[in-house]
């Protein structure tokens, strides 16, 4: 048997969110299938596994991206700070504000830059515009792109490269004050020196946020995680520090993916 | 057998046998393609200049904005250049709302469904429906029961009807080009759907709408067979020609064009037929023209790209 749950007590006991049991379908198929998984507060905690095992499935059901797939549904429970997420009280929108979204591919609104980074403080109700302004700057000084950015901020971002764009969707996430940040692969549309300065920006962030990255590279995990959780084929196989996973896998499995003998 | 020619042939690129026959129907294929699409291009410049040649003489101050006159030579067409306008302004008052409150339900709500399908297969049906059927419906539920008479508002209401699928198709494609990646982004901020919509999905697809909803407009503009047993064949006497009573009759520029070549007395038809035909021609290219400007200046304004 598994142990699926082989944080040290520690490590669970600053549980920022607790996935327990969760099962998600796409109509029929059953994609993932009775995952438990502890997140620790302010870590950054690396998915992996091969393609279609679920990791991205998994991240989505987080923050409850799925309401708005048709067809696709998520059971069992998965907590923030002991609240249950997809209890029927909770509000989706309002979950989606705690835990923000950085998705595979760059995804800026075809506004400015500026309007990019405050539109979710807008969607929440800031008018303020000194306010507003400050919101930006921080929020694009946390995510390392202010320099670049200062002097274009009522520019189209659509013009900013690859990488900045990226930079600029999670200065975007950030403005909202989100405690936990999902990624879904964000480095994967980018060249080798945007994905260090990607990598870079999460080891600052998660002084300050939860952060839950889906990676396909696993030099990428190992560079930036702490912990590191496996999926195979829709189960999440073993959960552990980085350095145990990449070391000391428990599962064969696990050490036959890590060493290169699964896609 | 490759390896045994190339030892003993001079190592030149070898072509198989019918690159000849190839290369020879691929230019033709392209002469062929390039010559259709010229001739489309010769068609419409052919068309332009003979109106021009046709319907310039007729053209002066008071032929555009003179009125009408029932017997005598001389008449003009402003109240039916003001008409054209006046019932184009009214349907689009009554089609854009409802259209683009369709479209939008059906592309960013009912995804899937029976009722998504109720309603396409409804529009699709009523997209079909001859104009002259539909202004027959006019005449029989605005004109006649609703006791309307031929009017501006009967008329824009038939031609409202003839137009909601239309615009309601154009809502769709202009919904169905802007990437779901920025609905993902928005409501991954935190964002409801109505938020969304409002503020990343309309202003993302501002561009193609306005394009769509300035052609549908010419369309409106150079309808005849549904208004003439609906706005009418008339106009009103004097300046009474240019009030805004939705309740009056109201000859459009394309009814006139039909009316004085199939039952005018006047004895000018040719010269009012004529110079009617090149405005509304102008007219249409016009609203073309505007189609494009317009639609791409919305989406520099709102997206800050081309």
């Amino acid at each position: 048997m598994i142990d699926r749950e082989n944080l040290t007590p520690e490590q669970a006991a600053g549980a920022k969110m607790n996935i327990e049991g969760m099962d998600v379908y796409y109509g029929s198929f059953h994609a993932i299938k009775g995952a438990n998984l502890k997140v620790p507060d302010r870590h950054v905690m690396a998915l992996i596994g091969p393609s279609g095992c679920g990791k991205s499935t998994f991240l989505r059901a987080l923050n409850r991206m799925h309401d708005l797939t048709p067809g696709a549904r998520v059971t069992g429970k998965v907590t923030l700070d002991g609240t249950d997420i997809y209890a029927p009280t909770v509000d989706p929108v309002s979950v989606r504000h705690r835990i923000g979204m950085v998705f595979q591919r760059p995804n800026p609104f075809p506004k400015s830059i500026f309007e990019n980074v405050i539109y979710g403080p807008k969607l929440h109700g800031e008018r303020n515009s000194a306010k507003l302004m400050e919101i930006c700057e921080r929020s694009l000084r946390s995510a390392a792109i202010w320099d670049e950015a200062k002097d274009r901020l009522h520019k189209s971002a659509l013009d900013l490269s690859g990488g900045q764009q990226q930079r600029l969707c999670i200065a975007r996430v950030l403005a909202v004050e989100p405690e936990v940040i999902l990624m879904d692969e964000p480095a994967s549309a980018l060249d080798p020196i945007a994905t260090s300065k990607i990598e870079d920006l999460i080891g600052e962030l998660k002084k300050d946020y939860t952060v839950i990255i889906v990676t396909h590279s696993m030099q990428q995990a190992a560079r930036i995680s702490d912990f590191t959780t496996f999926f195979l084929l829709g189960e999440l196989l073993e959960v552990g520090t980085t350095s145990d996973i990449f070391t000391r896998p428990k599962d064969k499995r696990t050490e036959d993916y890590i060493t290169g003998r699964y896609g | 057998m490759a390896n045994a020619l190339a030892v003993t042939e001079a190592p030149a690129i070898k072509t198989s046998g019918n690159a000849r026959i190839r290369r020879t129907v691929d230019q033709l294929a392209t002469v062929f393609l390039w010559g259709a699409a010229f001739f489309i291009v010769l068609l419409l410049a052919v068309f332009i200049i003979y109106m021009f040649y046709l319907g310039s003489g007729s053209i002066s101050w008071h032929f555009l904005f003179g009125l009408p006159s029932e017997m005598t030579a001389g008449g003009g067409v402003g109240p039916e250049i003001y008409n054209s306008f006046y019932i184009l302004f009214m349907t689009l008052l009554f089609t854009v709302p409802i259209s683009l409150a369709a479209g939008i339900y059906l592309q960013e709500y009912a995804a899937t469904g029976r009722f998504r399908q109720a309603v396409q297969f409804s529009a699709e049906s009523l997209a079909t429906v001859p104009s002259i059927v539909m202004g027959l419906f006019g005449l029989l539920v605005f004109v006649q029961s609703l006791h309307w008479g031929f009017s501006a508002l009967a008329g824009a209401v038939t031609l409202t009807l003839l137009n909601l699928p239309a615009l309601m198709r154009v809502t769709q494609e202009a919904l169905a080009s802007v990437p779901d990646t920025y609905r993902e982004a928005s409501m991954g901020l935190g964002g409801t759907k109505w938020q969304t919509i409002v503020r990343v999905v309309l202003p993302s697809a501002i561009g193609p709408l306005t394009t769509g909803i300035v052609l549908v407009s010419g369309r409106i503009f150079g309808e005849t067979a549904a208004l003439i047993y609906t706005a009418g064949t008339s106009v009103a006497h004097g300046m009474g020609a240019y009030d805004l009573n939705p309740f009056r009759s109201a000859e459009t520029l394309a009814v006139h064009l039909w009316y004085t070549h199939s039952e005018a007395l006047i004895p000018d038809v040719d010269r009012v037929g004529n110079g009617s035909a090149l405005v509304l021609l102008v007219m249409v290219l016009i609203f073309n023209v505007l189609a494009r400007v317009v639609g791409r200046a919305l989406t520099v304004r709102f997206t800050g790209k081309a």
